[in-house]
């Protein structure tokens, strides 16, 4: 019971102090200075014809990888997130990264993330509303037309969606503040499993792998919410057409 | 106050074996459809990991709680 109490002696210390955090301020500023610089390095290598420099190409592959992965939720019209993406997924994941090493992480920090979280929803109603219109994204919120009585079906429809948005923020942030936070735990208890033998650097590759995957979970989720949000409302209706409205290619990939 | 600990002990494994067993599930559709059509493995390794990560939520939402509960523990 002792060294149980004693692993979460930290936790509970942090859980009385109020003030603010000012190790985030400068842990996060890192993360843009090594995220800039990687990209200053990478944008050096743009001159040539061939991309031959390392910085440059591991921001190829990185774009292309990305890009695909755009195509592949939103379509063709997706394009144009990317850079977007880029930034979000570059920044959570040197913010992970630093976890590994240093002893603080950003983005085990809840605050940041809910930040993230804010600037990530914000943006995706925005690129709905420049979509469908305000009017549009405001009824795409009240799902499908019904005729008659059933309106009040679709006020509750409408209340539901609301509540579902705004869960977005806490489900977002709080996935990437659990799995980051949590790693840290697991690790500071196998270091205080037994003494003077730190355990928890046994879980690194483990923790590495949650970085990759924690970035691309949030960049995925931002696809599949943009690709929602930029949905036209109209498609569904033209399915049931005989093929004549063959304009939009992205109906190859519904 | 040691009932707190062991109730979090138990939220964490329940949550554990509930979340294990419906990823396992998530996953075991998603890698046999990998296997019978490889050409659609892309799209269908996005949706088995978006699955997955709506899994994960429940767990990770478990395991917040119990962060919260930790602190009453005194």
């Amino acid at each position: 019971m002792d060294s149980f109490l004693h692993a979460n002696l930290p936790l509970a210390e942090a859980a009385k102090s109020e003030g603010i955090g000012w190790n985030i301020f400068v842990y996060s500023g890192l993360t843009f200075a090594i995220v800039f610089g990687f990209v200053a390095l990478a944008r050096k290598g743009l001159k040539g014809r061939v991309y031959t420099s390392l910085p440059t190409r591991l921001a190829e592959h990185l774009f292309l990888f990305l890009e695909g992965m755009t195509v592949n939720v939103i379509g063709p019209q997706g394009r144009k997130f990317v850079p977007f993406l880029l930034a979000l997924w570059s920044f959570i994941f040197v913010g992970n990264l630093m976890g590994l090493l240093l002893p603080e992480t950003p983005t085990a920090d809840w605050s940041l993330n809910i930040a993230m979280a804010v600037i990530t929803v914000v943006y995706v109603q925005w690129e709905g509303i420049k979509a469908n219109g305000l009017v549009g994204h405001i009824k795409h919120f009240a799902g499908p037309k019904l005729g008659g009585a059933m309106v009040v079906i679709s006020g509750l429809i409408f209340v539901v969606e609301i509540i579902s948005e705004l869960m977005k923020l806490v489900s977002l942030s709080l996935r990437l503040y659990g799995n980051i936070h949590g790693g840290h735990l697991v690790r500071e208890s196998l270091d205080t499993l037994i003494a003077g033998i730190p355990l928890g650097g046994l879980l690194l590759p483990l923790k590495f792998f949650t970085c990759i995957i924690q970035a691309f979970v949030w960049t995925i989720l931002t696809c599949t919410y943009l690709a929602i949000a930029t949905a036209h409302g109209h498609d569904d209706e033209h399915e049931g057409d005989h093929g004549g409205h063959g304009h939009e290619p992205e109906l190859a990939h519904a | 106050m040691e009932s707190i600990a062991v109730g979090i002990g138990l939220a964490v494994g329940i949550a554990g074996l509930g979340v294990g067993i419906g990823q396992g599930l998530a996953a075991n559709g998603g890698l046999q459809g990998m296997a019978r059509q490889p050409e659609a493995g892309k799209q269908i390794n996005n949706a088995m990991l978006l699955a997955l990560v709506f899994l994960e939520l429940v767990f990770i939402l478990t395991f917040v709680i119990g962060i919260l509960l930790v602190g009453k523990i005194h």
